[in-house]
């Protein structure tokens, strides 16, 4: 054992690794809210559609939860092109990333439909709201205060999912550091900085998801 | 022509038959008590008007017109005439008392927001409640979430209001507070239809009673005469018990 730290070497690379971060949290950001429309149109498909339509949703969500993420990404990647549609790797893990989260969502908000107070939906409908009318007013504002807690903890998951991104090469905060490893050996040094980076980036989240649910929702809850 | 006239109505939940052949006249400014053994058909009764149930068969006719319950437009437009309170108010838990009372008239009606919220106001105030405006139904009281879902219903000026049992969640306490409001809307001359259990009450506001038993309208006419001495035997067997204490 004759490694010394040496983190000189790697702090220049700061503003490099804090830039990978914002790409991380971009892609986290983005994929979670497509995947909350999916999962909203998902769960009003499978809560009111009809039998061919609640077929189609379940098979999209059987896939989606069945099959490793990592490989619906390479599918997206590496066999779309064999047909065709070509997309870089920002966008196949953009799209990968949305695609599950929605089947994933469309389940958790299926839960949060399921647990709309009857009555306030009869309330609803005998003051002459239609069905998006009264998915606007009455069940997303509930199914997001009930489901808060779940869609953070999903929220978190799917930032620190972003990592899977290095593999196609997207220069997010893990792909700049296994860059920065490559060039300075810096292992231990390089990596415990982009861990401290992640607890950085996941810990301002939830005190921000706090604050969005503590403003918007009525959501009471601590962080830690 | 009646006003509203409920003319041979049945209708089901499932297998079962909750109304059967009911037959009811309301006029302008009538108060209607509906009263009768808990499984009788009066909720059903309201239930159906606001066609949250659709009637299997009968007709339901507003001055001279026949609501098509399974009609969106006929429906909607019988919707804006009927407003009903719930017995266990169903506010919406994720608005503001004011949000509550507005978000019908503004988002549905399109009625401006400015006017409304005026309107609702003062709704509130006339309920006791204008100190409330901001605050949450988990924050009030049965007795002051009644009197919002009473607003609420009001706030789109129907012509017909149903109540349904709605003191029936409420602490002996807060019942007066309810039905001081009803009392007040009585004596403006609004047409309503109660369902309740509050015979001093029913006998005190209503221009008409109607009993209900068994899904059937079994004697209608003057309050004194039905509570005190009905011609059937089932309202006799009835009114002796809930009077005895």
């Amino acid at each position: 054992m004759n490694y010394t730290i040496h983190f000189s070497q790697v702090v220049e690379y700061i503003p490099y690794l804090i830039g990978g971060a914002w790409i991380s949290l971009q892609v986290a950001f983005l994929a979670f809210c497509g995947g909350m429309v999916i999962g909203l149109f998902g769960a009003m498909a499978k809560t009111f559609g009809g039998r061919m339509t609640r077929m189609v949703v379940d098979a999209y969500v059987s896939f989606i939860t069945n099959t490793p993420q990592l490989v619906q990404i390479y599918f997206l990647y590496f066999a779309l092109p064999e047909v065709g549609i070509l997309m870089n790797s920002y966008q196949a893990v953009l799209l990968g990333m949305t695609l599950n989260a929605g089947g994933y969502l469309t389940e958790i908000q299926r839960a949060g439909f399921l647990s709309v107070r009857q009555s306030e939906l009869e309330a609803a409908e005998t003051l002459g709201m239609n069905l998006m009318q009264k998915v606007r007013y009455v069940i997303l504002p509930h199914i997001m205060k009930v489901l808060f807690p779940s869609l953070s903890n999903l929220y978190i998951l799917m930032t620190l999912g972003t990592s899977m991104a290095a593999i196609f090469g997207l220069e997010e905060l893990t792909g700049r550091a296994l860059n920065i490893n490559a060039e300075t050996f810096r292992s231990i040094e390089v990596f415990s900085l982009t861990a401290l980076l992640y607890i950085v980036v996941t810990v301002v989240a939830s005190l921000l998801l706090l604050a969005v649910g503590r403003v918007f929702f009525r959501v009471k809850g601590k962080v830690f | 022509m009646k006003y509203l006239s409920i003319d041979q109505c049945d209708a089901f939940y499932g297998d079962q038959k909750v109304l059967e052949c009911v037959s009811l006249d309301v006029d302008k400014g009538d108060v209607v008590s509906l009263i009768g053994p808990s499984g009788s058909g009066k909720s059903t009764l309201l239930r159906v008007l606001v066609g949250l149930n659709q009637p299997t068969s009968g007709r339901i006719l507003l001055e001279g017109e026949a609501i098509d319950y399974k009609n969106r437009r006929s429906l909607k437009k019988a919707r804006e005439r009927f407003a009903i309170v719930f017995q266990q108010y169903n506010l919406f838990q994720n608005m503001t008392v004011l949000k509550n009372v507005t978000v019908a008239p503004v988002k549905i009606q399109g009625r401006p927001k400015k006017e409304v919220e005026a309107e609702a106001v003062l709704l509130l105030e006339k309920v006791g409640l204008g100190e409330k405006l901001k605050s949450y139904p988990d924050e009030l009281s049965g007795g002051q979430q009644q009197r919002v879902a009473i607003a609420r219903s009001l706030a789109l000026k129907p012509e017909i209001l149903l109540l349904d049992e709605v003191t029936s969640a409420l602490d002996p306490e807060l019942v007066t507070e309810v039905l001081d409001t009803i009392r007040l809307l009585a004596k403006e001359g609004r047409t309503m239809i109660i369902v309740s259990h509050e015979m001093g009450f029913v006998l005190e506001v209503s221009s008409k009673i109607a009993f209900m038993d068994a899904g059937r309208i079994i004697e209608v006419g003057e309050p004194r005469k039905i509570l005190e001495q009905p011609d059937t035997d089932r309202a006799r067997e009835f009114m002796g018990k809930i009077l005895r204490h």
